[in-house]
């Protein structure tokens, strides 16, 4: 395992690889083809003078060509260490790219690839493993134009199956006082509690109101929004059916009232005091939801996540690994069936916050953290609210959701000129 | 004054693995306090314990030896129950319900049933407290640090305390506690540098914002001022002993509450204790101030009568809780530095402080104020000497 950190250590302190030049200058036609891949409907990319910046790293893809992987590429190394040591399963689980400026028409790009770190030994819910993060950044000439950093899990794979369970989510026992706000979960209904006699609203719920003492109740469905009142990020110990770290909000409704509940769809270190969240409904099972929260602000986009829609987008940012376009090579390396690629996935978040923030919108990051695969055949939900606002700069959070979960969590920076705080 | 006072003390070694049983812990505690005090087993004639104690007063009766009780009584609501114990023995004393009375509290908490885990059970008892938790405990927030954060984290965000302030207080448990053999961090002080590096519970609380899980067993020999006169120790008296709960109280829990930066409970057992005893806070030699987690060692001196709203950061700097500094706090070195016994050990260090034998012994003859588990219906006492 020390041979493993001192290996890092040796390609850590060798700096960057050798400058790799892109195939060709940005170009139209290359955008275009990634634009109605996307479906983004921006007039910016199109208008022949600059790039999306999620298309970055399309610029350098190795496209159909194989790259000979020389002795002074970074990531080769470390991955070629990984898997003569047994972790030879590889997941990506996080992708930051930070824009330092729009790459315009006609410029040619090139790329050079470090290795930041590496940490493990881990036990993870795959199995045993390492982290590692490459830097990945992009220069015209020697302008640094953009950065990427790409953190991958390599394990093997854990031999007994899952990780042994914590046991079943923790259940709530439901009296005749509090039955008619869990029956309202599982229709997607917040439910507060209403005294017939003085229509004083109280949560928790209880058989006599405590401002004039009727056990007459009632209830109103709360209008579903409020603000995070406080919250925590649970980080240990683990929690049945629970993934971690996890954020609880106590959320205040404009009905007067608080509601505990986990907020999610949102990157930890964007959650703060005041920021505006809507109800949302975790499903248990068919007996049990819980209440929950998710910060909403943006309108909602839907990706159909078809066949053709992976295999064309993955050609489209010049991914041309198979198990994004070949269902059959997907099927036999172990996945249920071809997925989009992360190129694509960092395309759909920009396009989401593109479609709400307009034109004039100027992208400054894009962080990423990856959940499950997007096999062909599902559906993608993005869902996003502004996390925090400084001038003209927008932090918005961003999740993209399918039927196997969360897909990406991404955190985007944009500038919106012209708006105001 | 109660009419009470403290005649022993008693405490089995902290461990993180006894390995011996809950029972053989309380029996020893119990055994220790009653020699401490110099009486006998059979002089004993009323127990208190908490609750959520597993060992039954009858079940230590009879290790002990006890022939009759003709008082016994359990406090519930926690930790929130240590000083009230010594509240029950006072009023038992009082009425005449009972003579001697021995609290006390006994556990393998590390061994065993670690508190700091999730407690599963919690939102499937079909009793009050039960649906309580059911608003809690499903959603994910299952664990005392998380209740806790969640309070804190509002403190924070209303009056600008920080980690890092936090902190203080953890520095000050641990410097005590390197000072006192008994505690399980002996010779093992920490500096605020390393509080900060510690890793994250529970945002905003660290590692080292929390208390240890410990295997122990404490226990307080309660009789009448009179009768302690002509017992072995110096007489420790019981010059206050109040229980509070709030409005919209919950156990950890009170998040429905106008405000959500204070601990209206303790305020409740504050104004009995400085009002039975006669007492102010501008009076008090030093305090052991219930610290299961940091933030509310603060809110706790808020409610208390020490400084105003919001204003314990400031209070708290600059040495002002260790030993030498303007209000030393917990001088065995806390449930942080010494032993989590659910509050139970802090009474007996304020015994050792009315008797002037601490380890880090506070200087003057001012009263020691003790107080039990926050963020619950919870307890406090004053003790004095004579």
């Amino acid at each position: 395992m020390t041979d493993l950190l001192t290996i890092a250590e040796e390609i850590i302190a060798a700096g960057e690889s050798e400058p790799r030049l892109a195939r060709d200058p940005v170009n139209l036609p290359i955008i275009e083809n990634w634009v109605e891949a996307m479906g983004d409907a921006s007039p910016v990319w199109t208008a022949g003078e600059v790039a999306p910046p999620a298309m970055i790293q399309v610029w350098t893809m190795a496209g159909q060509r194989q790259f000979d992987r020389d002795s002074s590429d970074p990531m080769g190394r470390i991955v070629n260490a990984l898997d003569a040591a047994g972790f030879t399963s590889v997941v990506a689980t996080n992708c930051d790219q930070v824009y330092h400026r729009y790459l315009r028409l006609g410029e040619q790009v090139s790329i050079t690839v470090s290795l930041t770190d590496l940490v493990g030994p881990k036990r993870t819910a795959l199995g045993e493993g390492y982290f590692f993060t490459t830097r990945h950044t992009w220069y015209v000439g020697d302008e640094v134009v953009g950065t990427m950093d790409f953190r991958i899990l390599k394990f093997r794979p854990a031999a007994s199956g899952p990780m042994p369970s914590l046991g079943e989510p923790m259940r709530p026992v439901i009296s005749a006082d509090t039955a008619f706000f869990w029956a309202g979960t599982s229709v997607g209904e917040l439910r507060i509690q209403s005294c017939v006699d003085c229509g004083t609203l109280r949560h928790p719920p209880g058989p006599m109101c405590m401002a004039c003492g009727s056990a007459e109740a009632k209830y109103v469905v709360a209008a579903g929004t409020g603000e995070v009142f406080s919250f925590i990020v649970h980080r240990h110990p683990p929690v049945p059916g629970k993934k971690l770290p996890m954020v609880l909000a106590l959320v205040e409704l404009p009905e007067g009232v608080r509601v505990l509940g986990e907020l999610v769809g949102i990157a930890t270190e964007a959650v703060r005091v005041g920021l505006p969240v809507e109800a949302a409904f975790l499903k248990v099972d068919d007996e049990l939801t819980l209440p929950a929260w998710r910060p909403a602000e943006l309108p909602e986009l839907v990706v159909e996540a078809t066949t053709t829609f992976v295999v064309g987008a993955a050609l489209a940012t010049r991914d041309f690994t198979k198990v994004h376009h070949d269902r059959d090579f997907a099927v036999a390396s172990g996945s249920k069936d071809i997925f989009v690629n992360i190129l694509t996935s960092t395309g759909l978040v920009q396009r989401f916050v593109s479609d709400w923030a307009g034109p004039s919108a100027v992208f400054r990051s894009i962080s990423i953290r990856l959940g499950a695969p997007c096999y062909a055949g599902d559906t993608l939900r993005f869902t996003g609210a502004v996390t925090s606002r400084e001038g003209s700069l927008h932090t918005v959070a961003v999740t993209g959701r399918n039927s196997l979960g969360d897909h990406v969590i991404a955190t985007v920076v944009v500038e919106i000129p012209g708006s105001t705080s | 004054m109660t009419g009470a006072a403290i005649a022993g003390i008693g405490a089995t070694e902290f461990s993180k693995e006894s390995g011996r049983s809950e029972l053989r812990l309380a029996a020893e505690a119990v055994r220790a306090a009653l020699a401490d005090a110099g009486l006998s087993p059979s002089d004993v004639n009323g127990m208190v314990t908490f609750s959520m104690d597993s060992n039954a007063e009858i079940a230590v009766a009879r290790e002990l030896g006890v022939p009759e009780l003709t008082f016994f009584s359990l406090i519930g609501y926690g930790g929130g129950a240590a000083c009230a114990t010594v509240h029950q023995a006072a009023m038992a004393i009082a009425t005449g319900a009972a003579d001697v009375v021995v609290c006390y509290r006994a556990m393998n908490e590390r061994s065993g049933r670690r508190f700091g885990q999730v407690a599963v059970g919690a939102s499937s008892i079909a009793t009050s407290s039960g649906i309580d938790n059911s608003w809690h405990y499903p959603i994910g927030l299952s664990t005392p640090a998380a209740t806790v954060a969640m309070m804190a984290r509002r403190y924070m965000h209303v009056y600008g305390a920080s980690s890092a302030d936090f902190g203080v207080v953890a520095v000050a448990d641990r410097k005590h506690a390197a000072n006192n053999p008994h505690a399980w961090f002996y010779q093992r002080p920490i500096t605020l540098e390393d509080h900060q590096s510690s890793r994250w519970i529970t945002e905003p609380l660290r590692l080292l914002d929390c208390c240890q899980e410990s295997d122990g067993g404490v226990a307080v020999v309660v009789t009448s001022v009179e009768r302690a006169r002509s017992l072995r120790q110096p007489v420790v008296s019981v010059a206050a002993a109040a229980q509070g709960s709030g409005r919209d109280q919950f156990t950890m829990t009170s998040y429905y509450r106008d405000d959500m930066t204070g601990l209206p409970e303790m305020g409740i057992v504050a104004r009995q204790l400085w009002r039975q005893s006669g007492f102010s806070p501008a009076d008090v030699r030093t305090a052991i101030l219930y610290d299961h987690f940091t933030p509310y060692v603060l809110m706790q001196l808020e409610e208390l009568g020490f400084c105003g709203r919001g204003e314990a950061a400031g209070f708290i700097a600059d040495g002002a809780i260790e030993v030498g500094g303007r209000l030393p706090l917990n001088t065995h070195g806390g449930q942080l530095g010494e032993a989590y016994i659910h509050g139970m050990n802090g009474i007996a260090e304020g015994v050792r402080q009315v008797r002037g034998t601490s380890v880090n012994q506070v200087e003057g003859d001012g009263p020691v104020l003790v107080t039990a588990g926050t963020g619950v219906p919870t307890s406090g006492l004053v003790l004095a000497a004579g």
